[in-house]
């Protein structure tokens, strides 16, 4: 029996080097690309489909092609119609009125109503939906439905952030029917330009065009995502023409892209900040001094050019474009090692302290760069910091309990900065025990922010709040990067928007 | 036959093990499945709603309690509901078990193809010099991180050449063949480069032990040919400890190649496990595992059975 | 001294020797920081500098000395792979010995424990460790030693039983040799060769899961180095900076071979029938 066995394994030898050969054959076919198919890669899949439970990046960029909401962001962060063809406030801003859309449809066929978005309005603010963005909901006190294509919100007191809150895929209308039915996370029903035919987790998604979509037609019929976990994977699919349309969360390797005459790379700043948060419920970084020390110690731009090859824009606070001050007039935002010293030596420690940052392991990608950058900058003013890069949950877990004296983060922005940093500046935040820090004036500034209606003293309220901010250094702000696309050069019709969102596909035309 | 059932009988107890150890193991990990589908921005729920996650994602019970529930669930074949897919753990599992079986088994394929030839020709130039090129090629093999060897691959063949395997969209083999081979056949080199290098080594050194023994010395005596004592007499000898090598690899390979799936973006077990860790799927987790470690006792059983089938000297049942 | 010797005379011993020797001294140097530049200075002037005179092979992204840091890197990953092989094969030496000794009640629990052990896939058994506990170098040691702990019980076990079943034994125990006398003197002798084989071969196992770690970001933390964290960092500038990759990538293949080759040689030394061959 064993020779056989050995006649057989030795007669096989010269088969499989055929066989090898015709099948690198068959790998040197590129996949021809379906006209109509946009095929499209990513590293991270979306974690769920409920999009009012969902968080994750991935999962709002791809809800965002399903789901609408009542009104949308655009490019320059104006806010633009979607279900919602017209909103108006009341004189005293305790009333919000939209129109909808007549033409709005879902998947199934059935009209957008206000009863949906009734519906949708009351099911966010329940707790037992668990949805995150539950806290920038909660001054609606009750929502009328006059007619099947008007809804009107009564707020308990003013809220101007609330459109740009209504903005997100976070506040999407989905069918009273299906909340009935306890199926929103299953199904996946909206009335965006996409439809989701399959969707097998971590591996891939298919997308096909929404023919009834108000929006009018798509450019393709259809998306196919594929998860491909690595980077470098995905660069090499670009080049082989097998995918057309990437997200690449890497500068290391977004920065190839341009070295390919077929490729194009599309970045444009986002709203999210890179920040070195400093725990100031902890020792020493419960003196003032010592926070601005820390402040005045980091060379911004080095971090920058480090961690991130250059790619993106020292930053204060405040993000937005229209809204954010000058860095350069903001406290220490040229490097002073000097006057880091001495600010240590007044607050009693002339000889430094050890620390430790946490950050999560290549969330952003970049974290452990900063850290290191960072760590050897600090070194200069006797600051000893350790390193503990973490499984991405095990900091998130960290990170909500406060359990760390630094902590290496890219927090997410929004259009605007209420909402986006209510949960931490203000006394009432959901995540002040992350923040730890609080005072008058910052919580002050943020509840007048948030009822001023006229834009250029709100600019005023949120500059003065953005200088304050810099100058207590609960956390020190870095630096905002670029989120990157890169797509074949044939492809035409791409808007990046500061929100990251990919709603433009929607629009975007393969050119043969 | 009691020696078959013997090793069977302690199946269920080794399995109890696994899953107790994973299921204490993930669950002492921080985060949860809440913090995994919200990262961040679960500090923004209140305990109310915390809550009715925690009861969403059956997490809500002290870990004992969960564990009865889940082994009464085994005990019916459920093997229970993942949280990320929406699905039964045991479909899911099933869906990805085919690409890595194949996975595995073209890897070992290639290693033998290229490991036993390798391996016999060391052995019979052992003092030579193109014996030692084999040998310095098979360590060198062994000693690459496989990680590299796939960037490597990927990034000469789609810079240098322009081709690239279908990265995305898995096609099954019976769907279509020549997709799929094409798809399979640079992760199973990579595999299966390091598995040649062990297979070239272990069968060069069975080979010199076989070659040694007394009785191919009175083969060659009696004026057997060279060739005919290596191929015919000592190879099948030499095959027994290759047999067993390839058998535990083979099983290795079979609880999934995290890394190179990784890279090349293969929906395969080893992915499926490590996703599931990251986002607590603890069903997934549990349910994977025991799967794995299922057939790594299959495949060893195997092995030994095959070893006593090659060995006549060995008994079953003997200790 | 009889050992060196036998080692040199053996031509693989000779070169594998030469080599695992000369990472000894790089990794002493490192630990003791002797290298050509410190391996933590971020020159940042000269980030991503290709090999010359000054940085001989080349600068990483901060501007470190990648030569130093290789040192650095070599002191590290061999102080994980040897703690992590000295613990799984004290450990798997006891477990095994104790389940020949006593066989049948402890054997079947040994056993079986070693049984879940090995049935974990390796890297998500490390992974899942490492999880738990945070990672750092002694959480890898601790991982990696209990992921190799059931191979060596296993590779103890097997001769030890059939030396337990050989006369031999059997002779000094009539003769009234403690039981305690006779595991030590008979078994470890004739263990000394499989375990020293298999120390040598775990050895570059331990490397290789130490590089696989890392690259999953669970192994060693920065600013330190390691052969697999600088390897794994190495790969998004794979295309920027090739040298990032090539030095690590080929101080670890060298050191592997320097292992294999080394436990190739003892293999030869130790086994009595190579002994005759070879004679």
């Amino acid at each position: 029996m064993v020779q056989h066995l050995t006649r057989k394994l030795l007669s096989g030898m010269a088969l499989p080097g055929i066989a090898l050969a015709a099948m690198l054959g068959t790998v040197a076919v590129p996949v021809q690309a379906n006209a109509a198919t946009l095929h499209m890669a990513w590293s991270q899949d979306a974690t769920g489909l409920d999009p009012h439970k969902q968080t994750a990046f991935s999962s709002l960029r791809l809800l965002e092609l399903i789901y609408e909401p009542l009104v949308r962001v655009d490019a320059s962060l104006q806010i633009v119609p979607a279900i919602a063809t017209s909103w108006q406030f009341s004189q005293d801003g305790k009333e919000l009125t939209f129109k909808l859309d007549p033409k709005a449809k879902y998947h199934n066929g059935a009209a957008v109503t206000s009863a949906d978005v009734k519906a949708s309005f009351e099911r966010i603010p329940d707790e037992k939906t668990g949805a995150a963005a539950r806290a920038n909901f909660l001054s609606i006190a009750s929502i009328d439905t006059p007619d099947p294509v008007t809804v009107v919100f009564h707020l308990s007191q003013p809220d101007v952030p609330i459109l740009t809150a209504m903005s997100d895929v976070n506040a999407a209308i989905v069918p009273a029917g299906e909340i009935t039915a306890g199926s929103v996370g299953t199904k996946a029903i909206g009335s965006g330009p996409f439809k989701l035919d399959k969707w097998d987790p971590n591996a891939r998604e298919v997308l096909s065009a929404n023919k009834d979509w108000a929006g009018g037609a798509t450019g393709v019929d259809g998306i196919e995502i594929s998860v491909l976990p690595d980077e470098t994977a995905i660069l090499a699919a670009m080049r082989t023409k097998q995918i057309e349309f990437a997200l690449l969360n890497d500068p290391l390797v977004a920065t190839l892209v341009p070295q390919e005459a077929s490729l194009q790379l599309n970045r444009v700043p986002v709203l999210a900040y890179h920040v070195l948060q400093l725990n100031p419920s902890r020792k020493p970084m419960t003196e003032l001094k010592v926070r601005q020390a820390i402040s005045c110690a980091i060379d911004r731009q080095e971090v920058l050019d480090t961690a991130s090859l250059g790619e993106g824009k020292v930053t204060g606070p405040l993000t937005i474009p229209s809204l954010a001050t000058d860095p350069s007039q903001l406290f220490c935002y040229k490097r002073d090692v000097e006057k880091a010293k001495q600010l240590m030596s007044e607050a009693g420690y002339a000889d430094g302290f050890s620390a430790t940052v946490i950050g999560a392991t290549g969330e952003p990608p970049t974290a452990a760069a900063e850290a290191q950058v960072i760590q050897s900058q600090l070194a200069e003013i006797g600051v000893k910091l350790d390193i503990k890069m973490m499984e991405l949950n095990v900091y998130v877990d960290a990170w909500l309990k406060g359990d760390f004296d630094m902590a290496i983060a890219l927090n997410g922005g929004r259009a605007d900065p209420y909402t986006m940093y209510n949960r931490y500046w203000t006394k009432a935040g959901n995540l002040q025990k992350v923040a730890n820090y609080i005072d008058d004036t910052l919580d002050s500034q943020m509840q007048q922010g948030r009822t001023e209606t006229d834009p250029a003293k709100r600019k005023a309220i949120f500059a003065e709040f953005e200088k304050h901010l810099a100058e207590v250094s609960p956390w020190i702000w870095l630096y905002t990067s670029y989120s990157y696309t890169a797509q074949q050069k044939n492809i035409a019709g791409f808007v990046p928007t500061p929100t990251g969102t990919l709603f433009s596909l929607s629009k975007v035309t393969i050119q043969q | 036959m009691t020696y078959l059932l013997r090793r069977l009988a302690v199946f269920p107890l080794v399995l109890i093990g696994v899953s107790i150890v994973v299921f204490v193991a993930i669950r002492m990990v921080p985060g949860d499945a809440i913090t995994a589908m919200l990262g961040t921005e679960a500090g923004l729920l209140t305990p109310a709603q915390r809550e009715a996650l925690s009861v969403y994602f059956g997490i809500d019970q002290p870990w004992f309690v969960q564990y009865g529930r889940w082994l009464a669930g085994l005990l019916h074949g459920n093997l229970g509901i993942s949280s990320t897919y929406g699905k039964p753990v045991l479909e899911i599992i099933l869906e990805r078990f085919p690409l890595t079986l194949e996975l595995a088994l073209l890897s070992m394929l290639i290693a033998l193809v290229v490991g036993v030839p390798a391996g016999v020709f060391a052995a019979t130039h052992n003092e030579k010099f193109s014996g030692l090129g084999v040998r310095v090629a098979a360590m060198i093999g062994q000693s690459t991180p496989n990680f590299v060897l796939a960037l490597l691959i990927i990034y000469t063949l789609s810079a240098g050449f322009g081709v690239l395997p279908a990265m995305g969209e898995f096609s099954p083999l019976w769907q279509d063949p020549l997709r799929n081979l094409g798809q399979l056949i640079l992760p199973a080199i990579t595999l299966g480069f390091a598995f040649a290098a062990s297979v070239t080594r272990i069968s060069r050194s069975a080979m010199l032990d076989v070659l040694s023994d007394d009785y191919v010395r009175t083969a060659r005596s009696k004026g057997v040919s060279a060739r005919g004592v290596i191929w015919r007499h000592a190879l099948p000898n030499a095959l027994i400890p290759v047999v067993t090598l390839s058998g535990i690899e083979f099983g290795y390979l079979l609880g999934g190649a995290v890394i190179v799936e990784q890279i090349y973006a293969l929906p395969g077990l080893g992915r499926l496990v490590l996703d599931a860790i990251l986002q607590r799927d603890y069903a997934l987790v549990q349910g994977a595992v025991l799967f794995i470690a299922f057939n790594f006792m299959i495949v060893n059983l195997l092995v030994d059975l095959a070893y006593v089938a090659l060995d006549p000297r060995i008994r079953l049942g003997e200790q | 001294m009889r050992m060196l010797r036998a080692i040199f005379a053996h031509p693989s011993g000779r070169i594998g020797g030469f080599i695992v020797g000369l990472y000894l001294l790089l990794a002493v140097l490192g630990l003791l920081g002797l290298t050509p530049h410190n391996p933590l200075m971020q020159y940042r002037v000269d980030r991503l500098h290709a090999p010359d005179g000054t940085y001989w092979m080349g600068t990483d992204l901060f501007g470190r000395d990648v030569a130093s840091r290789l040192m650095m890197g070599i002191g590290q990953s061999f102080t994980v792979a040897f703690f992590s092989v000295a613990f799984a094969a004290l450990a798997g030496t006891v477990l095994g010995l104790a389940a020949a000794w006593f066989g049948r009640r402890w054997d079947g629990i040994v056993m079986r424990v070693m049984d879940v052990l090995l049935a974990f896939p390796a890297i998500l058994l490390a992974l899942l460790i490492v999880a738990v506990a945070g990672p750092g170098t002694w959480t890898s040691i601790v991982a990696i030693a209990i992921v190799y702990t059931p191979i060596f019980t296993r590779v103890v076990r097997g001769p030890a039983l059939s030396l337990k079943a050989r006369e031999f034994v059997d002779a000094a125990r009539t003769f009234g040799s403690s039981s305690s006398y006779i595991l030590t003197r008979h078994l470890l002798l004739n263990l000394v060769a499989p375990l020293t084989v298999q120390i040598t071969l775990a050895l570059a196992w331990a490397l290789l899961t130490e590089a696989g770690l890392s690259f999953l970001g669970l192994g060693t933390q920065p600013p330190a180095a390691s052969l697999g964290l600088m390897l794994s960092d190495s790969r998004n500038l794979m295309e920027t900076a090739p040298w990032l990759m090539i030095f690590p990538g080929l101080a670890i293949m060298i050191s592997i071979l320097g292992f294999n080759l080394l436990g190739d040689a003892l293999r030869d030394i130790f086994d009595p029938r190579m002994r005759r061959a070879i004679a």
